[in-house]
């Protein structure tokens, strides 16, 4: 290894792309928030502060984010623990984990519409049901929302730190004499305290800077994004205001994001996971699939609507089944060409976003520049990580208005390529950190270049990951609207933004056709990247069968 | 001739190694022995040109390389994980410096190499499905294909288990007087270094202990550390053993 100029040109390149795209446009926030009619101070905050409901709606904002946060861990942890600590059948622990997290392949304010149109006056379980079981709108509504949207993300968390727990411990623990409960305590809770508070904090932060359930669903109950929005693109467009709003949601953000990263400190590590069979117990077993199942049903039963609403006449009046919402949907130019704008975004956020994070976890998991130069790329990472999309997205509106990018598919594609690149950054870097160190090394000895050692030897063992965050970038891009809200120009319109104006024109038909097309789409992306990614590791798991049968054989090989 | 004069390696105010001088004749196997932390490592990273020394010269064949880059000195390494590229098959794997300089072994050398270390059987074979030895010996041949003017290895022996260790030692020894190639090995364990080469460097806290003959060093120990820390552990296993083939044959032995 080594930090040759290409290294060093990598990390030139995402610097300055860090400092034009995150770093100088979020200071101009900043600034405009403290920029008053007579100078520079403390003005708007007073203005935003002691006006009408502010306060209000940002108690709102964290009243909501925290009900639906615990809710959703206590959700997610029993859905983990069945897929993790009970003995149902191998193909309903793969099935409870991809539902799942199938609400991620849509965008937030669809559920909003979803919620709406299942449980409002002429909901589709409503009318199943002969009542309405809640008054959906503000914030029950809202919690419904934050807990499908937060799920996933909660769910893979514990998920995954579940799976690192040493199974080992548990038989130790009851050999020890504890009973069961003390058991479950000291080798699920125990171990598990330290993601189940991160999986609260990270729903909270999804919940408190997200847009679309509130647009779709608050009603009047206010929250932070909805104010946020509203001085921005409201009918009464206020941006210096905005950018005080804007700052007020990014500190609670920032700092729980910071304490996110904190608290990693105190994760339980084991070394190895050793293999151990979970105690047999029928009655555990049924409980944790019941209450799985149904967990799985209510979310799923809120998306009904999205594959029934399209598909009838005039949704609740009459109910024939057509193919007229559909059809339009592909005749009418506006529309599709919507969807093309979709497409083109996503792809383009995929491919670019892939090189930038590959590049730059090349630089601090493959390189020997200097550790400041690794340091200053990982609190990049960090940094994105605390600012939410709507912020990201006023100040790219703030920062880029009047210049030649405004409105274009370039700043959008920009725009998400920086919002989403902390994932797919730490997945590259995980990857390539886990490689054998002295490929380099190696390669140069036989006289590779560094370039050629990249393309022959690191790039084609990291396939799998590229796969997985391809696909990351083009579902997140797909679902986004929280920062493209404020940047989308008259052609460069995508579908979630485009929800959001037909919303305004009740057009209910239409949204629910174009999210079931969006839908689609990612479905069959994640598909194709799942089917191909499978290839790259059904091959490393003959590989791996083929090694153990190998080693078997070995004294016969070599005598 | 490979010769090393008072070299120094800090790392901060840490002296990894202190004046290293030696001489490494061609052909000849040397063995870097010593415990964990005494430098050893770094010693060889020094001298394959990984790791820029704080002073000192390295001299070979007469000319000064302590500035030459890497790439430029002409050794070779096989790391102690082997560091095979998993995406190219053994054949691949064996032939890549050929890529990069297509004339440096003939069709015969690399024919004559695969035969040697038996790998023939195994050339279309994926990486993972080699076994520990198999994939010791695709490293070996990939390094001799380039012909390095200098073999280093580090610990070459430690990932791999009983019989085969002993096999593997007699190709390095054979490949070392076949070709009349300078190998240096970093190694932990005394009985390897001892039984592997003609003459051992024991490394003490960044130190030369004792660089001397096999012989020498189990006869002539010439400090504390060596007695205790190297002769004291073949000792323990001379005993072992003797008392599992019981004492009689332990007196014939002798």
């Amino acid at each position: 290894m080594r930090s040759g100029k290409e290294i060093r040109a990598i990390f030139w390149f995402v610097s300055a792309l860090f400092i034009i795209f995150l770093i100088l446009p979020v200071l101009f926030v900043l600034i405009q928030s403290f920029r008053t009619d007579i100078g520079v101070g403390f003005g708007r905050y007073i203005d935003v502060f002691t006006s009408n409901g502010f306060l209000e709606a940002l108690g709102n904002s964290f009243l909501v984010s925290a009900v639906s946060g615990v809710i959703t861990v206590i959700v997610a942890f029993i859905l983990a623990y069945t897929v993790n600590n009970t003995n149902i059948p191998e193909r309903l622990k793969k099935i409870i984990s991809s539902v799942t997290v199938f609400p991620m392949l849509l965008p937030t304010i669809t559920y909003g519409f979803a919620i709406i149109y299942s449980f409002g006056k002429q909901g589709l379980i409503t009318n199943i049901l002969g009542f309405a079981p809640f008054d959906i709108y503000g914030f029950k509504g809202l919690v419904i929302g934050y807990v499908i949207y937060t799920l996933p993300i909660a769910f893979l968390l514990i998920n995954n730190t579940f799976k690192y727990i040493d199974k080992k411990f548990i038989v130790v623990s009851r050999l020890m004499g504890d009973n069961k409960l003390g058991t479950f305590f000291i080798t699920c809770i125990r171990p598990l305290m330290g993601t189940l508070g991160a999986a609260f904090i990270q729903s909270f932060f999804l919940s408190f800077t997200d847009f679309g359930i509130p647009a779709a669903i608050g009603g009047e109950f206010e929250v932070v994004a909805t104010v946020l929005y509203n001085e921005m693109l409201g009918s009464v467009p206020n941006f210096n205001n905005g950018a005080v709003v804007a700052v007020v949601m990014l500190i609670p953000s920032a700092l729980s994001i910071l304490l996110l990263n904190y608290l990693e400190k105190f994760n339980f590590r084991y070394n190895k996971t050793g293999e151990v069979e979970i105690e047999r117990s029928r009655i555990r077993d049924i409980v944790c699939a019941a209450l799985s199942i149904a967990i799985l049903i209510c979310a799923l039963s809120i998306f009904l609507v999205i594959a029934i609403i399209p598909f009838v006449e005039m949704w609740p009046y009459r109910l024939g089944f057509s193919l007229e919402h559909i059809t339009s949907l592909f005749t009418d130019d506006s529309l599709l060409s919507i969807y093309v704008n979709s497409l083109i975004a996503a792809t383009l956020t995929a491919v670019f976003g892939t090189i930038l994070a590959y590049g730059a976890a090349l630089v601090t998991s493959r390189s020997r520049i200097s550790n400041k130069c690794k340091q200053i790329i990982e609190s990049m990472a960090l940094v994105i990580n605390t600012i939410p999309g709507m912020v990201l997205g006023i100040a790219f509106m703030l920062s880029f208005s009047g210049t030649a990018a405004q409105g274009s598919m370039f700043l959008i594609v920009i725009c998400n390529i920086i919002h989403f690149f902390s994932t797919p950054y730490l997945m590259m870097k995980n990857s390539l950190s886990k490689m054998n160190e002295s490929w380099e090394t190696t390669a140069m000895l036989m006289g590779d270049s560094w370039v050629k050692t990249i393309v022959r030897i690191v790039t084609p063992n990291a396939g799998y990951t590229i796969l997985e965050v391809l696909s990351y970038y083009f579902v997140n891009a797909m679902v986004t609207i929280s920062a493209i809200i404020f940047i989308v120009g008259p052609h460069t319109m995508v579908i979630t933004t485009k929800i959001k104006e037909l919303q305004h024109y009740a057009k209910f038909d239409d949204i629910f056709a174009l999210s079931l097309l969006l839908l689609v789409t990612n479905a069959a992306i994640k598909g194709i990247f799942n089917l191909l990614a499978k290839k790259k590791t059904a091959k490393k798991k003959a590989d791996k069968k083929a090694n153990i049968e190998n080693i078997n054989e070995k004294g016969v090989v070599l005598s | 001739m490979l010769e090393l004069k008072n070299l120094k390696k800090r790392y901060g105010s840490n002296e990894v190694l202190s004046d290293i001088s030696l001489d490494v004749k061609d052909g000849e196997i040397v063995s870097v022995l010593g415990p964990s932390g005494c430098g050893k490592t770094t010693l060889l990273n020094t001298i394959l040109g990984i790791t820029d020394i704080s002073g000192g010269q390295i001299i070979f064949n007469g000319e000064d390389i302590t500035k030459k880059p890497m790439q430029q000195r002409g050794f070779n390494i096989v790391f102690q994980d082997y560091a095979l590229f998993p995406n190219l098959n053994a054949y691949k794997n064996i032939t890549y410096g050929l890529r990069n300089n297509p004339g440096i072994s003939t069709k015969e050398e690399v024919d004559e190499l695969i035969d040697l270390l038996d790998l023939r059987p195994h050339l279309n074979k994926k990486i993972s499905e080699l076994s520990g030895g198999q994939k010791q010996r695709v490293a070996f041949a990939r390094t001799l294909v380039v012909k390095p003017k200098l073999l280093l290895l580090d610990e070459p022996l430690s990932a791999l288990d009983g019989v085969i260790k002993e096999s593997i030692k007699e190709r390095i020894k054979y490949i070392a007087r076949e070709y009349n190639l300078t190998t240096i090995i970093v190694t932990h364990d005394p009985e390897e270094a001892l039984t592997l080469s003609d003459r051992v460097l024991i490394l003490n806290k960044g130190r030369i202990s004792q660089y001397s003959k096999p012989e020498d060093i189990i006869h002539a120990p010439k400090n504390n550390f060596v007695t205790e820390f190297i002769l004291n552990q073949l000792i323990i296993k001379r005993n072992n053993i003797f008392s599992l083939f019981g004492e009689q044959y332990a007196q014939t032995m002798a």
